[in-house]
């Protein structure tokens, strides 16, 4: 995409993008100037600015942020291999399918539905649903059933998939959209087994899209506070424990050190991301416009 | 000698919904044939295709490939092999890697993998490219290379799915060469599906015309050009001059047709009629010579019919001149002639001219 056609005058294009970066700024400031504090040895609020490290290395010695940002780390490992085989599937379904209205519908409603209700929502039938197991412990003797459902790793995974298989679902579609069908008949033409098809023929092609589910699926786990607040049991998350700091004691120094560790991450990943889906996607347009084109010999 | 069949279609229905996209379709198809399958696009011909690789399940009736009922098989257990239309080649592969795809899954040895690549790209013009993506080819090469990456499995049968709808004029009639070339230097049978008529005649030993999902005739290219037995073929294969008609009478060698404020004769190729049947004529528009009205007495032979008209509209098309005629009765008739007519101008009266013979009858 170029943001200037052939005969517009060179102010035009300036102008554009001083826009553009003035909305990057305003998107982008909260966390450049969380950077900013994280840096500074006097902390929020300080007159003077004096550059330090120290809460970065302390960040390192604060166990209950430490052990917070593991468990998040955790919930990001499981929900991952969960959700994007489901979101896989389901964008190759919707591919597929003659009705994609109804299942663009149905996946995407968990994102109409506000945090707060669909949170209670699962905390309720999770209660609910242990009842039953409760139940069917006591009157099987498999007493592993009894817990099954307890707020804990499982009801938090369940929570953060039904929150975020919207988004890999739509990522994944848009890539997969731009795949032709005919290369994996060719590939079963050739003899390659369905798995086979998909993982070296359709999968290196639809790649980037499933980084990126990837990518978002953490970003959406740091992210996400209601629903896994209400659905977590026991354990801390990150995101759970700098909104209870901010609110008992305000947010500490090594908050921001932590906060600005893992925007900057998370913005290093995205850019990795686009910068490589806009590489594959430029290689795909060239091959497509090609294949579209009436050839010359 | 009895030719023995390569494929063997028997009652092959199949639908989707209420639309019948096969009505009951049988076909036979001989060992090293070129056969085409041509038609207008939804009319069959693709799913027909689709059903004999293995694609699609029919809902009924059933496929033989060498004799060997191959209804419960996949594609990748058939002995045919499928060329897509708009090529879908493996864009993230080279050209050799894309060839010998077929070959790696069969777990072949990588020597023998790449000998057989190298003859393979010999014999389909593409030496030198191994190395190359497909988005670095021109339409012609990458339609050599889904050929190539086919024909290295040594299948029995070569499907193609309008292999050359995506290119150019000149390069598709390049590439029906090539294809006639490498079905002969191959010698196994290829089915070619299509719905250029030009492209059919070109490569095929035998077409079939399918439409509506039915199979509506079949034969050699000269027959279905010369002599159509049904009126939709004769419009599909280019004819505009068709004409519906009533019998009026006929006898054993002629029959007089009534083509509103017009009365045709025509000759009786042992069609099966009545008096009054409606039916369609059809004739080529080179079978119709075009003689100006002044020179018409001179111009007919014994065994030629005439028919009024008007010139309404003169076409120079480079090899041809096609002249539109108006009749008495508002119908307009096509001619085609190789050289421009002396003197005729638009609005001139002329008088159209043809053999009783080059007349057909259609029924339907």
């Amino acid at each position: 995409m170029t943001l200037r056609d052939d005969f517009q005058p060179i102010w035009k294009l300036l102008l554009k993008w001083l826009w553009l970066s003035f909305v990057v700024f305003v998107l982008m400031a909260p966390v450049f100037y969380t950077m900013y504090i994280s840096f500074n040895e006097l902390g929020f609020g300080a007159k003077i600015y004096t550059f330090t490290f120290q809460w970065y290395i302390n960040v390192f010695s604060d166990k209950q942020l430490l052990t917070a940002l593991g468990w998040t780390m955790i919930l990001a490992g499981i929900t991952l291999p969960i959700v994007i085989p489901f979101g896989l599937l389901s964008a190759k379904f919707y591919k597929k399918s003659h009705n994609k209205v109804w299942i663009v519908f149905v996946l995407l409603s968990p994102l109409f539905v506000p945090a707060d209700i669909l949170g209670s929502a699962l905390l309720v039938f999770f209660k609910n649903l242990n009842k039953i197991f409760t139940f069917l412990s006591d009157h099987t003797g498999l007493y592993f059933l009894e817990t099954w459902f307890d707020l804990g790793i499982m009801t938090a995974v369940i929570g953060l998939i039904v929150y975020t298989l919207p988004y890999v679902f739509v990522v994944i579609m848009i890539t997969m959209a731009r795949y032709r069908p005919e290369q994996t008949e060719a590939a079963r033409d050739l003899g390659a087994t369905a798995w086979r098809a998909f993982w070296e023929i359709e999968f290196p092609q639809i790649r980037a899209g499933v980084f990126s589910a990837c990518a978002f699926v953490v970003i959406l786990t740091f992210n996400e506070y209601t629903r896994t607040s209400l659905l977590k049991g026991g354990f801390d998350t990150f995101t759970s424990v700098l909104i209870s700091q901010m609110l008992n004691t305000g947010m500490s120094e090594e908050s921001y050190a932590m906060a600005s560790i893992v925007s900057l991450v998370a913005i290093i990943i995205v850019a990795v991301i686009l910068i490589s889906t806009s590489i594959s996607k430029e290689k795909l347009e060239k091959q497509t416009r090609r294949i579209n084109e009436p050839a010359i010999k | 000698m009895t030719i023995k069949n390569s494929i063997e279609v028997k009652n092959l229905v199949k639908t989707y919904g209420d639309v019948y996209a096969l009505k009951n379709v049988n076909l036979q198809i001989a060992q090293g044939e070129y056969f085409v399958l041509l038609g207008p696009s939804g009319g069959g011909k693709t799913t027909l295709l689709r059903s004999i690789g293995g694609f699609i399940r029919p809902d009924k009736g059933s496929v033989a490939i060498n004799g060997k009922n191959v209804d419960n098989l996949p594609p990748d257990k058939r002995p045919t092999s499928m060329v897509f239309q708009g090529f879908a080649l493996f864009p993230h592969m080279n050209v050799s890697q894309n060839i010998g795809y077929g070959l790696k899954i069969k777990s072949i040895s990588k020597d023998i993998i790449d000998e057989k690549v190298n003859k393979m790209m010999n014999l389909v013009g593409l030496s030198g490219l191994s190395e190359r993506m497909p988005n670095e080819l021109s339409g012609g090469q990458q339609q050599r290379v889904q050929l190539a990456r086919a024909l290295i499995l040594e299948n029995d049968v070569l499907l193609l799915d309008e292999p050359l709808s995506a290119l150019d004029a000149q390069l598709r009639k390049d590439m029906c060469i090539e294809l006639k070339r490498l079905q002969k230097t191959v010698g196994i049978t290829f089915v070619h599906v299509t719905h250029n008529q030009e492209e059919a005649m070109s490569v095929a030993d035998r077409i079939a015309i399918i439409a509506n999902g039915e199979l509506l005739e079949q034969g050699t290219p000269r027959e279905i050009y010369s002599n159509p037995k049904n009126k939709f073929t004769a419009e599909f294969i280019g004819e505009k001059n068709i004409f519906k008609g009533k019998v009026l009478d006929f006898n054993k060698k002629l029959i007089n047709v009534d083509i509103i404020d017009d009365t045709i004769k025509i000759a009786n190729l042992n069609y099966d009629i009545k008096t009054n049947q409606e039916i369609y004529l059809s004739i080529k528009s080179e079978s119709i010579d075009i003689i100006k009205k002044n020179k018409i007495e001179k111009s007919i032979s014994k065994n030629n019919e005439t028919i009024n008209g008007k010139v309404s509209e003169i076409t120079f098309l480079g090899q041809f001149v096609r002249y539109l005629v108006v009749l008495n009765n508002g119908k307009e008739i096509q001619v085609r002639t190789n050289h421009e007519v002396k003197g005729l101008k638009l609005k001139d009266n002329v008088a159209l001219c043809w053999n009783i013979e080059d007349f057909l009858l259609h029924q339907n």
